[in-house]
């Protein structure tokens, strides 16, 4: 037998390992980075360094004020990834669950929904550089098919070059949310489903009053994941068009990543960017939550 | 103490063990560990874990040069052996690179057993990294390569280096190099922190006479002549330019400058620095007009913007071109590499082809013609930390003066590392250079102005609106004269923030 005393402070050690971790690769690092953003440092040596000082927030009017508007237009480009992503992927990696589970086409299920999920277990770096080998050049695959049937064709860049990345997003992380949907679809007991269609329910009316209810916390988990995993969106969209051409494809992640490490370092813009990277972040996952809690009320 | 008590600090004590454990690692990763760690609580979270990879993977790559280098040494040197950290920056696909790889180091190492070089080697964007998350952690190498300003703004502004000009000055070397190699001015910082191996054209036109002889043309001599061929070319399944433009820094480093030093003149830098001209002058917007209207002019295709930096050599080389545009160090991919025996571009077919400028501009408001753009080469520094005539200072310095000898430099001449070297003197003749060398080595014959390079004379925040607006102009979502704004209005906040 045991006293609370000691089950606490049983508790406490075994959870120790993993506060120190967090502490060290998580709260540290993202407290130190918003110290950064409000000072001077500009490379070279940080600690000991006799030339860092507090400037406020010049760094991060200087990232909203910049006359060639890098923050809104990376911004914009992010919000249009967190659209696909929420308002693409999400629904349409729903509809093929439902059509897979709800066994609404009779062959090949196991075939479709490999298909559907192979994007997402190949890296994105080899997404990005495939789909730049294959269709974002003169000398694309697309391209050479397209000459057989013009030889004239010239390669053109789109005066929206983001477009082609929003359909790979689309195209690579869909399948990822089917799957998801299909675990929880699986779990709803059949004998509801029997249930209704012995009182005479139509499909549509299995989707609407059986599913989708049963379902509201698994598309708010799935939306959380979007929306974070837009924000944080680099490695793909840097293989496939490094933010070019003309910064009209570039992410906050890659303008920060610029920032830092591209030409002259500014380690306190870098770090405003990031700071506010984790901002809109936090509000739009809050804001996705309220969705939900409003959508599970209404249903109860 | 409780039996329940004791197994919960036991596997506490086993869970903590195991971290640090996980935190540690071999000695060779020590110093990467430490420059990670920094790198992470220096930038943003994605950016520091970018540096926390490249720094531990090149931790990796620095065991096997070290332990190869360990083994060579003398096991009983005469004197105290000084142990040196180099960052060294080297393309391995480059031709030659793995020759000299051996050459260069592993000649240095024999002729100096007192000496136990610990190299580190990287290229493009990792070393860039790892030199920013070095300079962070405070744990610079004791020598390491460097540019005069651009990307290794850090180094020079931060006073990183160590000024050099009093240990050239000791040893007498300066009438041993070209004069702007040795100048103060000419690298960021206003003192001489590196002392480099060359001078570079950042722009050079090489022309391929089997394309144009093949559709009955002869090279262009002006810019008319240039656009006239363009319907030719193509009616013959060429394109007239290649460029790979898919970075923003080529078409300013190895295009724009030329231009802007053609339609602004000699020195237009300093009056844009002094306050005296600005971007928005006709003579800037102009230099912007010409680059847009060379897409209009489908001189240069769109689709340039979208070839990578290192897809434009083989494009060109298999003639898909007729004339292709980068900087004088890229000569060096054309020619054989001494390791494979390959070349892009073999010697007997060399005489075909033709490096010279960029026609003349036969246009309005041009000031100059038959001009370049140039700036300082890469070359070495030292750690400004390494004590004065402390014995680690004259090893590195014994390096830095091999780094950028005769010797070294006469090799890298020979195997195409280096077009034009900062060494006076070289004996081009008894090197038995291929033809495209020899073109190399009379380069500057074909311009007689040189003129600055917008990313060697401007800062970051001034010069990247710039780049990207130079791709904008192709794709013709900017007119030049709104990029020339949004250069003036960067220039401006940079300049009040200073």
């Amino acid at each position: 037998m045991t006293t609370n005393g000691q089950k606490r402070f049983s508790y406490a050690v075994l959870v120790l390992p993993a506060v120190l971790i967090y502490l060290t690769v998580v709260a540290f690092p993202t407290i130190f980075s918003i110290i950064l953003s409000l000072t001077n440092y500009n490379g070279g040596r940080i600690f000991g360094n006799p030339d860092i000082g507090f400037v406020g927030i010049s760094s991060y009017i200087w990232m909203l004020t910049e006359p060639a508007g890098n923050f809104y237009r990376a911004l914009g480009n992010n919000m249009l990834i967190v659209g696909v992503s929420v308002f693409g992927q999400i629904p349409l990696g729903f509809i093929l669950a439902y059509i897979l589970t709800r066994k609404l086409i009779k062959r090949g299920r196991s075939f479709f929904q490999t298909m559907i999920f192979l994007p997402y277990v190949i890296s994105p770096v080899i997404i990005g550089v495939l789909f730049n080998v294959f269709i974002l050049s003169q000398h694309s695959v697309y391209m050479e098919i397209v000459k057989i049937f013009n030889p004239d064709a010239v390669f053109t860049i789109s005066k929206t070059p983001i477009a082609p990345v929003l359909v790979v997003v689309l195209w690579m992380f869909t399948g990822f949310y089917m799957i998801v949907f299909m675990a929880h679809m699986q779990r709803i007991d059949p004998s509801i489903d029997e249930a209704a269609r012995i009182d005479g329910a139509k499909e549509s009316q299995v989707l609407r009053y059986i599913i989708l209810p049963s379902m509201t916390s698994e598309i708010v988990t799935c939306a959380i994941l979007a929306i974070s995993g837009s924000l944080r969106t680099f490695d793909l969209i840097y293989a496939m068009t490094a933010g070019g051409p003309a910064g009209q494809t570039r992410v906050l992640s890659i303008f920060m990543y610029n920032a830092a490490f591209g030409g002259a370092p500014n380690y306190p813009l870098a770090n405003a960017i990031s700071t506010v990277m984790v901002l809109i972040s936090v509000v739009l996952i809050i804001v996705t939550r309220q969705v939900g809690k409003l959508f599970k009320e209404k249903d109860a | 103490m409780s039996k329940a008590r004791i197994f919960a600090l036991v596997i506490a004590a086993v869970m903590v063990f195991g971290l640090l454990s996980a935190c540690g690692g071999n000695t060779g990763g020590t110093t990467s560990t430490t420059a990670a760690t920094t790198a992470a609580t220096t930038a943003a979270t994605t950016a520091a874990t970018t540096a926390a990879t490249t720094a531990a993977t090149t931790a990796a790559t620095t065991a096997a040069p070290t332990t190869e280098a360990a083994t060579e040494a003398p096991t009983e040197p005469a004197e105290e052996v000084v142990e040196l950290r180099v960052l060294n920056y080297i393309d391995l696909s480059a031709p030659g690179a793995m020759e000299t790889l051996d050459v260069v180091w592993k000649a240095f190492d024999e002729a100096h057993p007192n000496i136990k070089v610990t190299r580190e080697d990287e290229y493009n964007e990792p070393f860039h990294n790892s030199v920013e998350a070095y300079a962070a952690a405070g744990t610079l190498p004791d020598v390491l390569f460097a540019w005069p300003s651009g990307r290794s703004t850090t180094l020079h502004t931060q006073k990183l280096l160590k000024d050099l000009s009093p240990l050239v000055e000791r040893d007498g070397l300066a009438a041993n190099y070209i004069p702007q190699a040795t100048m103060p001015e000419n690298q960021a910082g206003g003192y001489m922190a590196m002392l480099p191996q060359g001078n570079t054209a950042t722009h050079m036109f090489i022309a391929n006479l089997e394309v144009l002889e093949d559709a009955g043309l002869e090279p262009a001599t002006t810019y008319s002549e240039l656009v006239e061929q363009v319907p030719i070319l193509r009616e013959a399944g060429y394109e007239t330019v290649i460029m790979p433009n898919q970075d923003t820094w080529v078409m300013q480093s190895c295009l724009f400058s030329m231009v802007v030093g053609r339609f602004c003149g000699a020195g237009w830098e300093n009056r844009i620095l002094s306050g005296e001209a600005k971007f928005t002058d006709p003579d800037f917007v102009a230099a912007l007009d010409f680059i847009q209207q060379m897409y209009e002019d489908e001189v240069l295709l769109q689709s340039s913007i979208a070839l990578g930096y290192g897809d434009g050599p083989g494009q060109f080389a298999t003639n898909q071109g007729a004339y292709y545009i980068d900087g004088d160090w890229r000569v060096g991919m054309f020619i054989t590499d001494n390791t494979t025996g390959e070349a892009l571009i073999s010697p007997d077919r060399q005489d075909n082809f033709k490096i010279t400028v960029f026609p003349e501009i036969d246009l309005p408001g041009v000031k100059l013609n038959a001009s370049n753009s140039a700036v300082l080469g890469t070359g070495w520094g030292i750690n400004a930390e390494l004590e004065d005539g402390s014995a680690k200072l004259e090893a590195a310095w014994e390096l830095v003066k091999w780094l950028c000898g005769e010797e070294v430099q006469t090799h890298m001449v020979r195997n195409g590392g280096l077009p034009t070297p900062s060494w006076i003197g070289i004996d081009y003749a008894s090197l038995g250079l291929e033809p495209l060398q020899v073109q190399m080595a009379n380069f500057s014959n074909e311009y007689s102005t040189s003129t600055a390079v917008v990313d060697g004379v401007l800062q970051g925040p001034v010069y990247e609106p710039l780049n990207d607006g130079l791709q904008a102009l192709g794709m013709g979502v900017q007119t030049p004269e709104e990029v020339a704004q949004v250069t003036q209005d960067a220039f401006e906040a940079w300049d009040a923030a200073q």
